[in-house]
């Protein structure tokens, strides 16, 4: 629920205080994870190899980290082409 | 002392980044919780880079300093400043010419393990950083105060000591937010307090405006508590108050009456969640 409002808000808001929480959403997710803010670019770039040895994969596959509080997930979507 | 409760607490007041205001936090909470009538003790851990003592207007009456104790070289009690103005107020001073390294989280313990029957509070000032000097101050430290300004630095800061605190397993973390412009806030050029909760996720203690009357007040050494017509006075009075139990609501700015509103619009909307 508090990211659709985020996505709103994020989307609207180019003050300073909304690109300095942007950037401490991703700087701070990153910090507790002990990885660097290239790491979804290099999951996203080794899940596409893994996946696409058995079927093939239809546009780009969206990889991110959801947060709630101080834990957080990874959120893969690969979307897959059918016959 | 009527309101002496069993053992004291120890408060390590601490922060990451340098200058966000620890020693400001702890020269005021301490103060007015001493106002108050608790008794109260404020130890500087900032070996090398003290400045307790100056930011309370002490530092001539300064004697020994906790190395020398630590190192035998005086006892606990003639170490101890007594501050005139707030008879139930003693500081512990750190030493100027040594290292962190000079002290371990053990003589810590040992020290506050001392003073724990004499004081109601125990207030550790921390250095910045997260090595030796961090350790030493929060390894006799019951409850935690975490400071930080409404800026990306110091936020950053904040939030990788909460998770050292969390790992040296504090289940009392609170945040202090210091230096807050609601002006600034209100034309979306500075974090909010809702922001700062979003990110660091613990509870808040205290909410402290930018305040002219703080430079003047350590300008002179004086406890800006002192001064009724300052609002970071009422901020750290009303922290002091918190710690000690009380229910004291935090003033309302319109940009947190703002989020409420969108929290609440977005509860209708997904109820259940």
């Amino acid at each position: 629920m508090l990211d659709f409002f985020k996505k709103i808000f994020n989307g609207e808001d180019n003050s300073s205080k909304g690109q300095a929480n942007n950037r401490l959403r991703l700087v701070l997710t990153h910090d507790r994870l002990g990885t660097s803010t290239q790491l979804m670019e290099v999951i996203q770039k080794e899940i596409i190899e893994v996946i696409a040895r058995h079927v093939e994969i239809e546009g780009t596959p969206d990889v991110k980290i959801i947060t709630e509080g101080r834990r957080a997930a990874l959120d893969i979507s690969i979307p897959l082409k059918g016959r | 002392m009527d309101n002496k409760t069993a053992e004291g607490q120890v408060i390590v007041v601490t922060s990451g980044k340098g200058g966000v205001g620890k020693t400001t936090t702890v020269a005021n909470v301490a103060s007015a919780l001493a106002k108050l009538g608790h008794k109260v003790m404020v130890m500087d851990l900032d070996i090398g880079l003290k400045k307790l003592d100056l930011i309370l207007g002490l530092e001539n009456r300064v004697i020994y300093d906790i190395v020398q104790v630590i190192e035998g070289e005086c006892t606990l009690k003639q170490a101890l400043v007594k501050d005139k103005r707030f008879p139930e107020l003693h500081m512990l001073p750190a030493a100027q010419t040594r290292n962190k390294d000079d002290i371990t989280p053990e003589q810590v313990k040992e020290l506050c393990a001392q003073l724990k029957p004499e004081f109601d509070y125990i207030f550790i000032d921390c250095p910045a950083g997260i090595e030796q000097g961090f350790r030493n101050a929060i390894a006799a430290a019951d409850r935690a105060i975490v400071v930080t300004n409404p800026e990306v630095s110091a936020v950053r800061d904040a939030d990788r000591i909460i998770g050292m605190l969390e790992s040296a397993n504090f289940k009392d973390i609170k945040l202090v937010v210091n230096r807050i412009r609601n002006d600034m806030v209100k034309s979306g050029d500075m974090l909010s307090i809702e922001d700062l909760m979003e990110h660091l996720c613990i509870d808040l203690l205290g909410v402290v405006p930018e305040d002219k009357n703080v430079v003047v007040s350590t300008n002179k050494g004086e406890p800006i508590i002192l001064n009724d017509h300052s609002q970071a006075a009422t901020a750290f009075n009303n922290i002091a108050r918190r710690i000690l139990g009380e229910q004291v609501d935090f003033p309302t700015f319109e940009e947190i009456s703002f989020w409420n509103k969108v929290k609440s619009l977005g509860r209708n909307l997904f109820p259940g969640n």
